[in-house]
C-alpha cells in the first residue's frame, strides 16, 4: 500500500528543526565559547590552557559517566559523591606508606564502591527514594572517613605517582586525562551498545514496562548507582595522588559539578533519553564557560550564578520538548 | 426530545505536523440528543473534540454554539461557554471526598473557610439530579471505577454544561455499570443537554445514541439517525470496506496440555482457581471486571505473588517469582494496559520488540545490532506494523500498532504459552481484525493461548473453551459454542454449567 508523501508543510520544517536544534544546541554553544574565548583573551586559545581545562574537567568528568547512568534510569541523583570521593582521596593517601600506591588506590575504589552497591541495594532493591538515601549514606560514609584520619589532612608521600599522573604522553596528553576518555569511551560504549545501557533506557523512560518485558529492573537501578561509587573513587584516587593532599571536605561540590554538566548535556532528569557523550558536552561547555570567566577576572560568586542559571535553562528546555514531543 | 441546535461545527479543518487530522468536518448536535461519534483510531474523533474543548486551534471552519458563532481560544473560555469534557484518564483527587471532587473549583466558602453542609447539600443536590448513589464523604479513593466515573460525569455536571462530551467512558466498565451509565446519560438529555459520545464499542453505541456521525481518515463519511442501522454496515462505513468477519478464527489441531496451574490463589484477588492450556488451544477467561482475571494473569505471569497454588509447563513443575522466570519457563503476557505494561515509549520500534529478549540477540552483555535489527525487523513485517521501519519511537504511533509492537516483542520471545489481556482494548476494527489473525497463527504453531477480554462477542468467537471466574472463584467452564446469556449467568455468579 502506497500513499504519495504529502509535501513538507511549514509545521513538518517547524518539526524538524525542534527535533535538530535540541541535538545541535550543544555542539553549536560548545563552538561559540571556544569562538567567544578567543575573542576576549589571547590567552584562551593556547595549548597550555585548553590542556589545563582539560586536567580540570578530568576529575569531574570521570563521575559525570557515572551520574548519566543515575539520570537515565530516573535514579535523580547520586549527592553521596562528596563523600565517595573522599574515601578515595583519603584511602590512597593514607595507605600509600604501609601498602603501596597501587594497592592503597585499589583499596580506595573499592571502599567507595562498597559505598555505592549499598546505595545501589537501598535505592534498587529496598526501593528508598535517592536523593534522601545518597544524602543520608554520604553524611554517614563522610563521618566514617572522618573518623579514619581524625579530621585532618592527609599527606602523600609517593611524587613518582602524581608525577606519573601528570605526565604528558607525546609530550602533550596527561596521563589523567588519557585515563578520563578512557572512562568516557567505556561508559559511552556500555550506555549504547550493551544490554545494560539499553535496559538503563528502558528503566529510565517506563519501569513498569520494563519489568513487565522480563528486565531486572532492581538491578539495573542499583547498577547506576553502584558505578557512580566506583567512578566517584576512582575520581578521588585520581584527585589525591594530583594534590597528593587530601581532607574529608575534599569532594565538596562535585555531585553538583556533575549534576550541572549531565544536565546542560541534555540528559533527562526524569529518565529514558541522553547520552555519555553529550554530559562530556556538557561538562566541556561548562568547563570552557568558567575557564573564560577565570580568564576575565570573574569572582567566584558571579560564576555560581552563571552555573545556577544553566541548570534551571537545560531542565526548561528539557521539560518544554518533551511536553512538546509524542503523541498527546 | 430532541430540541434546537447545541453544536454546530462547519468545515473543520487541522493538521499536525505530517499529518492532516481532520478536512472539512461537519458536527451538529441537539439538545437533548445522544450523538455518537465513530471511527477507528486515527480517523479524527480526538482531535474533533479537542477542538471542541478548546485545547486545538482549527486552521479552518466555524464553530456556532446555540447558533452564536464562537472562538474557542482555550479550555477555560470552552468551559465557560458550556462544554464539559469528560476524558477516558479520570482528572479526580483521590485523597478528597466525593463533594470535595465534584466541587472542586467552585468550592462554597464563607470568608475563605469552606462552608462543609453547603458543599455537600450541593454535591448532593447534582448527584441526586443524576440519580446516582454515592455517599458525598466518601474519599474518591475509595472508590470502585464506575463509581468514579460517575463522580467525574457529576463534577463536569455540576459547571451547568450545555453539552458534555464523553471519551470512550465504557472502556474499564462491566456490562451492569454500563447499564447504570446509560442512566445517568438519558437523566442529563431529558435535562436538555447534548450529549457526545465517542465508543469503540459499537453495540453501546446502538444503544444509546439518536444519532451517529461516522469519521474515517480525517473526514466526514455520513451523519444519519441510529435507528435502522445494523452493526456490520457501521463497521463498514469506518473503515470503507466490508470486514466479513472481525473475529476470524482458524481452526487448528489442539495437542497436548502445556500449561497446567492448580490451586492458585492470591489473598482479597482469587482462590483456589485451577485451569489447563492445549498448545493450539485458546482458552478465553471471561468474567466481570473485578472478577479476578487480570490478576490470575499477571500471578501465573510473575507480575504479582501467589500465595497458594502449583503452575506446570509440560507436565513439571516450574517455580514463577517474576517475569524473567516466566518467560524463561516459555510463559508471555501482553498487558491490559498497554501505556503502563506494554510500551516503553521513549525507545524506538527495534527496542520494544527486543526488549525481553536482548540476551538472545547479545553476547557476553553486548547487543550485536545486525542480529537485534533482525528480528525486530522480522516480528514487525510478520505483524504488519505500519509504517513497517523500526527506527522511529514506538509513542509516533497509533495505539493498534503499538498493540502489535507488544505482540511483536512477545513473538520474539516464542513463548509456548500466551497470555492475552483484553488484547485488542482500545484498537480499530481494521487493526482488531489483524490481531485475531496474528492469534489465530500462533495457535496454528502450537502455541496454548489464554484470552481474557470483556467483549464477549470476541471471546465467543475465538476461545475453544471458556472458563468464567466469578468473585475470584472459577465458576464454569464451557464449551465452545456457548451462548452470551450462559457466559453471563456464570459471570454474575449463577452456576450454569
Amino acid at each position: 500500500m502506497s500513499t504519495p508523501a504529502p509535501p513538507m508543510s511549514r509545521t513538518v520544517q517547524r518539526g524538524l528543526f525542534s527535533h535538530y536544534g535540541a541535538r545541535l544546541g550543544l555542539p553549536a554553544g560548545i563552538l561559540a565559547t571556544l569562538i567567544a574565548g578567543t575573542l576576549v583573551s589571547d590567552r584562551f586559545l593556547t595549548v597550555q590552557n585548553l590542556t589545563n581545562v582539560l586536567i580540570n574537567m578530568s576529575i569531574i568528568g570521570i563521575i559525570v559517566v557515572g551520574m548519566t547512568f543515575v539520570f537515565v534510569t530516573r535514579g535523580l541523583a547520586d549527592l553521596s559523591v562528596p563523600a565517595t570521593v573522599a574515601v578515595g582521596g583519603l584511602l590512597v593517601l593514607g595507605l600509600e606508606s604501609s601498602i603501596g600506591t597501587l594497592p592503597a588506590a585499589i583499596v580506595g575504589i573499592l571502599a567507595a564502591a562498597i559505598a555505592g552497591a549499598i546505595n545501589g541495594w537501598l535505592i534498587g532493591y529496598a526501593g528508598l527514594n535517592p536523593v534522601i538515601t545518597t544524602l543520608a549514606s554520604g553524611t554517614i560514609v563522610l563521618g566514617i572517613a572522618q573518623v579514619f584520619v581524625g579530621g585532618v589532612i592527609v599527606y602523600g608521600d609517593n611524587p613518582e605517582a602524581q608525577a606519573f599522573l601528570t605526565g604528558r604522553v607525546f609530550g602533550v596528553v596527561p596521563v589523567i586525562v588519557l585515563i578520563f576518555l578512557a572512562v568516557v569511551v567505556m561508559g559511552h560504549l556500555l550506555l549504547s551498545r550493551s544490554m545494560l545501557g539499553r535496559w538503563s533506557y528502558a528503566v529510565g523512560s517506563n519501569p513498569s514496562a520494563t519489568g513487565a518485558s522480563a528486565v531486572p529492573v532492581k538491578r539495573v537501578r542499583a547498577m547506576a548507582f553502584l558505578m557512580t561509587g566506583t567512578l566517584a573513587g576512582l575520581s578521588g584516587v585520581l584527585l589525591g595522588i594530583t594534590l597528593q593532599t587530601a581532607r574529608p571536605g575534599i569532594g565538596t561540590g562535585y555531585e553538583f559539578d556533575a549534576i550541572t554538566a549531565v544536565v546542560v548535556g541534555g540528559v533527562s532528569l526524569l529518565g529514558g533519553s541522553g547520552t555519555v557523550l553529550y554530559a562530556f558536552g556538557g561538562l566541556l561547555f561548562v568547563q570552557l564557560l568558567t575557564n573564560i570567566m577565570v580568564l576575565l577576572g570573574v569572582p567566584t560568586e558571579p560564576q555560581g550564578l552563571v552555573k545556577g542559571a544553566l541548570i534551571v535553562g537545560a531542565v526548561a528546555i528539557d521539560v518544554a520538548l518533551r511536553r512538546r514531543g509524542g503523541r498527546e | 426530545m430532541t430540541t434546537a441546535s447545541a453544536l454546530r461545527m462547519t468545515g473543520i479543518s487541522k493538521s499536525f505536523p505530517g499529518i492532516r487530522a481532520l478536512s472539512d468536518v461537519d458536527l451538529d448536535v441537539n439538545g437533548g440528543e445522544v450523538h455518537a461519534i465513530v471511527g477507528e483510531n486515527g480517523a479524527g474523533k480526538s482531535t474533533l473534540m479537542k477542538i471542541l474543548a478548546g485545547v486545538h486551534q482549527p486552521e479552518a471552519g466555524t464553530i456556532e454554539l446555540a447558533g452564536e458563532t464562537v472562538q474557542l481560544a482555550n479550555p477555560i473560555e470552552a468551559r465557560r461557554r458550556g462544554i464539559g469534557m469528560v476524558y477516558q484518564e479520570l482528572n479526580l483527587v483521590p485523597d478528597l471526598t466525593v463533594a470535595e471532587n465534584i466541587l472542586l473549583g467552585s468550592t462554597p466558602a464563607r470568608l475563605g473557610i469552606i462552608d462543609r453542609r453547603a458543599l455537600r447539600a450541593q454535591a448532593r443536590a447534582v448527584l441526586d439530579e443524576l440519580d446516582a448513589r454515592i455517599d458525598t464523604d466518601d474519599l474518591v479513593g475509595s472508590l470502585t471505577v464506575s463509581q468514579q466515573q460517575i463522580v467525574e460525569i457529576a463534577k463536569v455536571y455540576a459547571a451547568r454544561p450545555a453539552i458534555v462530551v464523553l471519551d470512550e467512558p465504557t472502556s474499564s466498565l462491566s456490562e451492569h455499570e454500563t447499564q447504570s451509565l446509560f442512566r445517568i446519560i438519558r437523566r442529563m438529555t431529558d435535562a436538555g443537554l447534548a450529549v457526545i459520545y465517542i465508543s469503540h464499542r459499537l453495540r453501546e453505541v446502538l444503544d444509546i445514541s439518536h444519532r451517529v456521525t461516522v469519521l474515517r481518515d480525517g473526514r466526514l463519511v455520513e451523519t444519519r439517525p441510529t435507528e435502522g442501522i445494523s452493526a456490520g454496515e457501521m463497521i463498514r462505513l469506518m473503515v470503507g470496506r466490508d470486514l466479513t468477519d472481525v473475529f476470524p478464527k482458524r481452526e487448528v489441531p489442539i495437542g497436548d496440555v502445556v500449561l497446567s496451574v492448580t490451586g492458585l490463589s492470591r489473598t482479597d484477588e482469587f482462590t483456589d482457581v485451577s485451569l489447563t492450556v492445549r498448545s493450539g488451544e485458546i482458552l478465553g477467561l471471561a468474567g466481570l471486571v473485578g472478577a479476578g482475571r487480570t490478576e490470575v494473569a499477571r500471578a501465573i505471569f510473575g507480575l504479582d505473588k501467589l500465595d497458594a497454588g502449583t503452575v506446570q509447563i509440560n507436565g513439571a513443575e516450574v517455580s514463577i517469582r517474576n517475569p524473567r522466570d516466566a518467560v524463561r519457563a516459555g510463559i508471555a503476557y501482553v498487558p491490559e494496559d498497554r501505556k503502563r505494561d506494554g510500551i516503553v515509549p521513549q525507545l524506538s520500534i527495534k527496542d520494544n520488540i527486543s526488549l525481553a529478549v536482548l540476551d538472545r540477540v547479545s553476547l557476553s552483555g553486548w547487543v550485536k545490532p545486525g542480529a537485534e535489527r533482525a528480528l525486530a525487523l522480522e516480528k514487525a513485517i510478520e505483524l504488519t506494523v505500519s509504517p513497517p521501519a523500526i527506527g522511529p519511537r514506538v509513542d509516533t504511533l497509533s495505539g493498534g500498532n503499538q498493540q502489535k509492537v507488544v505482540f511483536a516483542k512477545w513473538l520474539a520471545a516464542a513463548p509456548r504459552v500466551l497470555i492475552l489481556d483484553e488484547p485488542t482494548r482500545g484498537v480499530d476494527v481494521g487493526a482488531k481484525a489483524d490481531i485475531h489473525t496474528i492469534i489465530g497463527n500462533l495457535a496454528a504453531q502450537g502455541t496454548a493461548i489464554i484470552m481474557i477480554s470483556s467483549e464477549l462477542p470476541e471471546v465467543l468467537a475465538v476461545s475453544d473453551r471458556i472458563i468464567v471466574l466469578h468473585e475470584g472463584r472459577v465458576n464454569a467452564e464451557l464449551p465452545r459454542g456457548t451462548s452470551e446469556q450462559d457466559v453471563m449467568h456464570a459471570a454474575t455468579g449463577e452456576v450454569s454449567s
